[in-house]
């Protein structure tokens, strides 16, 4: 397999202050799903803002099928389709219209590539005549994603594409990016929902512009270090405090509704020295449950890891 | 080409689109035109007058008579004494006093100088200086008359010199002749600067410039498909402001109207120029709002749409060689009143298009900075 983006060590500083992205470098292999990973603030909008050339990097190199994403910045616009983290399309003009717009502006037009955005299409041209910012959240991110198909790009770059949008146009959304693939266009998706990720080929984890890992999901998952288990507790949080007190090596955090402990020692004799801490806290609990660790739980664990490697070797 | 002509599409819907643009191409310059004019007027129709008469002989009653039948004054009749006059004026009762002094008819009879005094109230100067004008005019009318019949006959006959007026280019000293057409430069102003700085910065502030941005579409050819489109609405309400001009006040151009195009087309592109130098400093509309709004103040105070340049001071006839505005109302002026040839406006044209060019090329540069 070939690259279609290779990125080497790049750095980007704001205002010679924020650090936004600190020595990335990986690659994006043709043809696959990439998700980037990572918390709010974590780096990911200004590494799409840099591969979509809209952002300079301070030092580094990016390319994007051979392609420099600086001296050639113009022939990588022609392949590159770019969906932004907030809705970006003409809300007065209608829907077709918009369509039309951007079909022009890379010297397409709507009926050139029709095939590709056909399943995409056939849902939101009953609204055609609508204003695109008359359309609900969904159907904006439809739009907005044949906008940027319309040229039939080699690259498409989505930024938190189902941020703000219901589970339900969510899912059909991961559907329609897997057809997507089968024409074989590379897809980077970022996203903070940590379980959109097992939807990916690959992902990279990202924090605090900090490339932290890049795996298969469930390659990440298999290598998962702890022993993982769930309970119900009445006091999800003020467990935390408790917590510093357990002797046990493990890590425990809140998981939604739910409380989720990794254990790093022989489970055997640490579950029954667990459940008597928590008896001697005066916590009552729910039943302990063996769980497999989602991508979350490996996130979790790979940012704990890194911070006690920190603390000690600072 | 058909990028720059959905380019171009695109605004023209966009701007059909927005009730509150279309509000400010069609009813401002409206309001504008029919407001302004009638209330930016120098010429002073109401006067409240009051007289101390210390000699009450006949003429200096006559006199009095005489201001209460030129329909300017309306008398207040004879106040008492000064302290009661000034109350008067205090409280905005009367604008001007006028006082005949003791021994006045004697003193004329006796061919004796005398000494009328007139009092104004200045807190706006020019209701002051215009009425004491009139009211000298008024008592100079009455004297020569007075002259004229109570001569001696075998005094020699004095040379008296009869002043009158002419006012070329504007006959009849018209306020509206002035105002008119500055009114057509302010609206070309407004449409070039004002709504082509929010129109771009709209899009920083929506995104839809990143979306943009990301496509192969060079920055000029995104620049002119929003220039053409403003240029042309530009053009248009210059088009109408003629013929409201020429319908509702009754003024023709005396000069060429291809030529008053021509640099209005110039003078357009110096403001797009400009706005879109002023969108690409801005973040947001407001921001760019209050830029434009603190150039175009400096722009019209120093244009002499208001107050004439000639009295202003050496340092504001040098930030004036940089007021596009100042240089557009000249030739707005010469030409639509005066009739001005091309070959005497040369230096504006010239400046003008200087102008557009530095303008619009730091407009582009500054545009790549800020996109980068």
């Amino acid at each position: 397999m070939t690259n279609a983006i290779t990125i080497e060590h790049v750095n980007k500083v704001y205002d010679g202050k924020v650090t936004a992205l600190k020595d990335v470098s990986f690659n994006v292999e043709e043809g696959e799903v990439f998700g980037l990973v990572g918390p709010d603030g974590a780096g990911k909008s200004t590494l799409f803002n840099i591969l979509t050339t809209l952002l300079l990097p301070d030092s580094g190199k990016i390319s994007l099928l051979g392609m420099d994403v600086i001296n050639e910045y113009k022939s990588v616009r022609q392949i590159i389709g770019y969906l932004p983290g907030v809705f970006s399309l003409y809300p007065d003009l209608s829907v077709e219209e918009n369509l039309q717009f951007f079909a022009v502006m890379y010297k397409s037009s709507i009926e050139e590539n029709m095939e590709l955005i056909r399943p995409i299409w056939k849902q939101i041209s009953p609204f055609s005549d609508r204003k695109a910012g008359k359309l609900s959240g969904g159907m904006k991110q439809k739009l907005a994603l044949c906008c940027a198909l319309i040229h039939c790009p080699k690259i498409l770059f989505l930024d938190e594409p189902t941020t703000g949008v219901d589970p339900v146009s969510r899912k059909e959304f991961w559907d329609i990016l897997k057809s997507i693939r089968t024409q074989g266009i590379t897809v980077v998706v970022s996203t903070p929902y940590m379980d959109e990720a097992t939807r990916c080929d690959r992902i990279a984890m990202i924090q605090e512009g900090q490339i932290l890992g890049i795996n298969t999901p469930s390659a990440f998952i298999r290598d998962f270090q702890g022993k993982l288990y769930t309970f119900r507790s009445e006091n999800i949080f003020s467990l935390l405090n408790i917590m510093e007190q357990c002797p046990l090596r493990c890590n425990y955090y809140p998981y939604g509704e739910h409380c989720h402990i990794a254990f790093y020692d022989d489970v055997a004799t640490a579950l029954p020295q667990f459940e008597q801490f928590l008896q001697e806290q005066g916590q009552s609990h729910g039943e302990i449950i063996a769980i497999d660790p989602s991508v979350e739980d490996c996130f979790i664990e790979i940012v704990q890891m890194r911070n006690a490697l920190n603390q000690t070797q600072p | 080409m058909r990028t720059i002509l959905i380019l171009i599409k695109k605004e023209f819907l966009q701007v059909f689109r927005n009730p509150l643009l279309i509000g400010i191409l069609t009813v401002a310059p409206m309001v504008q035109f029919i407001i302004f004019p009638f209330c930016a007027d120098y010429e002073i129709k109401v006067l409240h007058i009051a007289f101390i008469d210390n000699d009450h002989s006949t003429i200096s009653q006559d006199l009095t008579h005489t201001f209460n039948a030129s329909g300017y004054f309306i008398s207040h009749g004879l106040v008492k004494n000064k302290k009661e006059a000034e109350k008067m004026m205090k409280h905005d009762k009367i604008d001007i006093l006028v006082e005949f002094p003791h021994d006045f008819e004697r003193s004329l009879y006796n061919n004796e100088p005398t000494q009328i005094a007139i009092t104004a109230n200045a807190i706006n100067t020019m209701k002051a200086g215009i009425g004491t004008g009139y009211v000298q005019n008024i008592i100079g009318d009455y004297l020569n008359d007075f002259a004229q019949n109570n001569r001696p006959p075998q005094a020699p006959t004095k040379v008296s010199i009869n002043i009158s007026n002419v006012y070329w280019y504007n006959e009849q000293m018209n306020y509206k002749n002035l105002i008119v057409p500055g009114i057509l430069v302010i609206l070309v102003t407004l449409i070039g600067c004002y709504v082509t700085a929010l129109n771009l910065v709209r899009e920083k502030e929506i995104g839809t410039i990143e979306q943009v941005n990301v496509t192969p579409i060079r920055r000029w050819q995104f620049l002119l498909g929003k220039m053409i489109p403003f240029w042309i609405l530009g053009i248009s309400e210059f088009i109408i402001g003629l013929v409201i001009m020429k319908l509702v006040f009754g003024i023709t151009v005396q000069g060429s109207i291809p030529m008053l195009l021509g640099c209005t087309a110039i003078y357009l592109l110096v403001m797009l120029g400009l706005g879109f130098f002023i969108s690409s400093i801005a973040d947001n509309q407001l921001q760019a709002m209050f830029i434009v709004l603190f150039l175009f103040i400096v722009f019209v105070l120093l244009s002499g749409l208001f107050t004439p340049t000639e009295g202003m001071p050496e340092w504001a006839h040098k930030i004036n060689y940089l007021n596009p505005m100042s240089f557009f109302m000249n030739v707005i002026k010469k030409v639509v009143l005066k009739g001005t040839e091309v070959e005497s406006l040369r230096t504006e044209f010239i400046v003008l298009s200087v102008m557009a060019v530095v303008i619009n090329t730091g407009a582009v540069v500054s545009y790549k900075e800020s996109s980068k």
